[in-house]
């Protein structure tokens, strides 16, 4: 059984990472948020495979391991010394980065990056989810603001100030959110 | 614009442009000098200039044609340190365009993520440790791939920093450090940023000078940069080497001092170097010399002192070093406290352009980080160390640019320098000069 080490600040990714890998079959030595005793726990619990965040700093600690271990039995290697090249495009493209201790055959290592790799773009896309959801949030929120301006200072009803700030930026060519938030700073600068 | 070149003009580019090409590029004499200073790095820019030229005389400028890049939006990686200026004053400052190339900073989280993005192309070009380019071409602890240095971005700034508590034990310098050591019974822990890279090259020699063998007195660890100072501040090390600002940093949060300076090792020493792929050279060499057109051109904006406060504030920015401006600003005027008593102006501090010699790519500055990696026991036998450097260092690339712009060049491609041991380096001899080390692997 393939012992795999998790390195990740992310709780609820490793988490699901880490039951996805259970249900596979492997056997989950240890997630660690970050590079406090990262070396200390590679010399200890000698995992098989490390899976890290491609862009996380902690990166080079596994490599002073890497190279450090040309002197000791433990071997840290990075798996794109073997494996396929389209294999290894994919899973840096989502951010997967995999350190593998000695050799290991290919449809062994496999299902772990293939693992990760599910975990890792399922978290993408939920945090551009997430991400486009509050921009479609704040825009809203602003364009509230410009219409309750423009009510206030025409004095206009709802429907009407909606129509105004609609076709002023149609007229414009501007995302009614960009417009309303140009109106809000004029306004601020006139009414201060 | 194009209609107003007169045919002198051209004449006197094409002279040049063929020097360029020639061997002999040391001989530009100063008025030449002069009118490229004016006209092309001032005007217009050399890829605007050559434009102007009829195809034919442009394709005798460089023997792969045209000098047109072949790409021109280029994404450049950089670790966040001072010395990642000139990649974010080329490219803020509009150096780049100049040159025709749109240069996108890219702020990457570890000197492996930098390795890997630039094997694989999804950076064009990175700010990179100098000995990473070659611990890559040798295949040291990961997969060979044939690299290339464009030019050095800069020569001394880092330092080596101790604990607060090894102050307060009287620990001044290398000596007294070897003495607390002695009389304490436990491990001592020391942090650099990646094994085939500069600080540990620098820390490692410091220590060996000092009579401590790094590889059996300490326990050597790596820690990315800007998380020493929070490190050493819960007693995870004794000390650590790392580049600016982070060794005045630890001062400024009152958890270490500066026990040396990188340039108290060695004065003027290579550090972070523009690097890329031996293919995307090959594949482009014109977007490669408009970089270092730009970057060569930043690096000269840096050196003036009149603008290093301005660059400070720059750099200082969230998507950049992410470090308050005046920790960044002293050391980068040569303004040095080390923490410890001691104030002083230091005539090494960090330097970008010094009228040409700093962004050169000597040939024996590459075959130095070859000899300490034999040093250290990562390279098994000694490699070639003069046909490696030639190949990965592109000196006639270089050269090219260098011309373009009027940069002086440094008569030889190799320097002599006697490094705080006393013992020189002038790239002779390389084999010998590693071995003869009392303290090694």
């Amino acid at each position: 059984m393939l012992k795999v080490m998790i390195v990740d600040n992310n709780r609820d990714r490793t988490k699901s990472l880490k039951q996805s890998l259970l249900d596979t079959g492997y056997e989950v030595i240890a997630h660690l948020k970050d590079t406090v005793n990262l070396e200390g726990a590679c010399c200890e619990l000698q995992p098989d495979v490390v899976i890290i965040d491609t862009d996380s700093p902690s990166r080079d600690t596994l490599e002073n391991l890497c190279v450090m271990s040309m002197h000791h039995p433990r071997p840290v290697v990075m798996f794109t010394h073997d494996g396929d090249k389209e294999k290894i495009k994919t899973a840096t493209q989502a951010g997967v980065c995999a350190y593998v201790v000695g050799t290991i055959p290919s449809e062994r290592l496999t299902p772990v990056i293939d693992a990760a790799v599910a975990r890792f773009e399922e978290f993408k896309h939920l945090r551009a989810e997430l991400a486009m959801a509050k921009t479609q949030l704040d825009e809203r929120k602003i364009i509230e603001r410009a219409k309750g301006l423009l009510m206030k200072q025409r004095n206009l009803d709802e429907e009407e100030a909606y129509s105004l700030l609609r076709s002023m930026a149609m007229k414009k060519n501007m995302k009614l959110a960009d417009l309303s938030n140009q109106l809000i700073e004029a306004a601020s600068m006139l009414i201060v | 614009m194009s209609k107003e070149v007169k045919p002198e003009s051209t004449l006197i580019d094409m002279t040049s442009v063929t020097e360029a090409v020639g061997a002999e590029t040391q001989s530009v004499d100063a008025s030449r000098r002069n009118f490229f200073k004016h006209s092309i790095a001032g005007a217009f820019g050399a890829a605007a200039m050559m434009n102007m030229m009829p195809a034919g005389i442009r394709s005798m400028a460089y023997a792969a044609g045209s000098d047109a890049p072949e790409i021109t939006e280029v994404k450049i990686g950089f670790i966040p340190l001072t010395d990642c200026a000139p990649i974010v004053v080329a490219a803020e400052m509009g150096f780049d365009k100049k040159y025709g190339i749109k240069i996108t900073p890219s702020k990457e989280a570890s000197w492996a993520g930098v390795r890997d993005k630039v094997v694989n192309g999804e950076l064009h070009a990175a700010h990179v440790l100098y000995g990473l380019m070659y611990g890559v071409q040798m295949g040291i602890g990961g997969q060979q791939k044939d690299m290339a240095v464009l030019m050095a971005l800069n020569h001394n700034g880092q330092g080596i920093t101790l604990s607060t508590q090894l102050k307060d034990k009287g620990v001044k310098d290398g000596k007294t450090l070897k003495r607390v050591m002695a009389n304490e019974n436990r491990d001592f822990t020391f942090a650099q940023t990646f094994p085939t890279g500069t600080h540990a090259m620098w820390l490692n020699y410091w220590l060996a000078a000092n009579g401590i063998d790094p590889v059996k007195d300490v326990k050597n660890i790596v820690v990315p940069p800007p998380q020493m100072v929070a490190n050493m501040r819960i007693g995870n090390m004794d000390g650590y080497c790392v580049g600016e600002p982070w060794n005045a940093r630890a001062i400024y949060d009152k958890v270490g001092y500066t026990v040396a300076t990188s340039q108290d090792i060695w004065a003027d020493h290579p550090e972070k170097v523009l690097g890329t792929t031996a293919d995307f050279v090959a594949k482009n060499p014109n977007t490669a010399r408009a970089m270092m057109m730009a970057i060569l051109e930043a690096s000269k904006y840096i050196d003036a002192t009149a603008n290093r406060a301005k660059v400070a504030e720059l750099i200082s920015g969230k998507s950049y070093v992410n470090a308050p401006k005046d920790v960044i600003l002293g050391r980068f005027l040569g303004d040095y406290d080390n923490g410890n008593g001691k104030k002083w102006k230091d005539p090494n501090y960090m330097k970008f352009y010094d009228d040409g010699k700093v962004p050169f790519p000597y040939i024996s500055d590459g075959m130095w980080f070859l000899t300490q990696h034999k040093r250290w026991g990562m390279l098994k036998s000694d490699p070639d160390y003069l046909g490696i450097a030639k190949k990965v260092n592109q000196v006639e690339l270089y050269k090219q640019a260098a011309s373009q712009l009027g940069v002086s060049v440094p008569k030889s491609e190799m320097r002599s320098s006697k490094l705080m041991d006393g013992i020189v380096w002038d790239g002779s001899n390389p084999a010998a000069y590693a071995s003869a080390f009392k303290i090694k692997a």
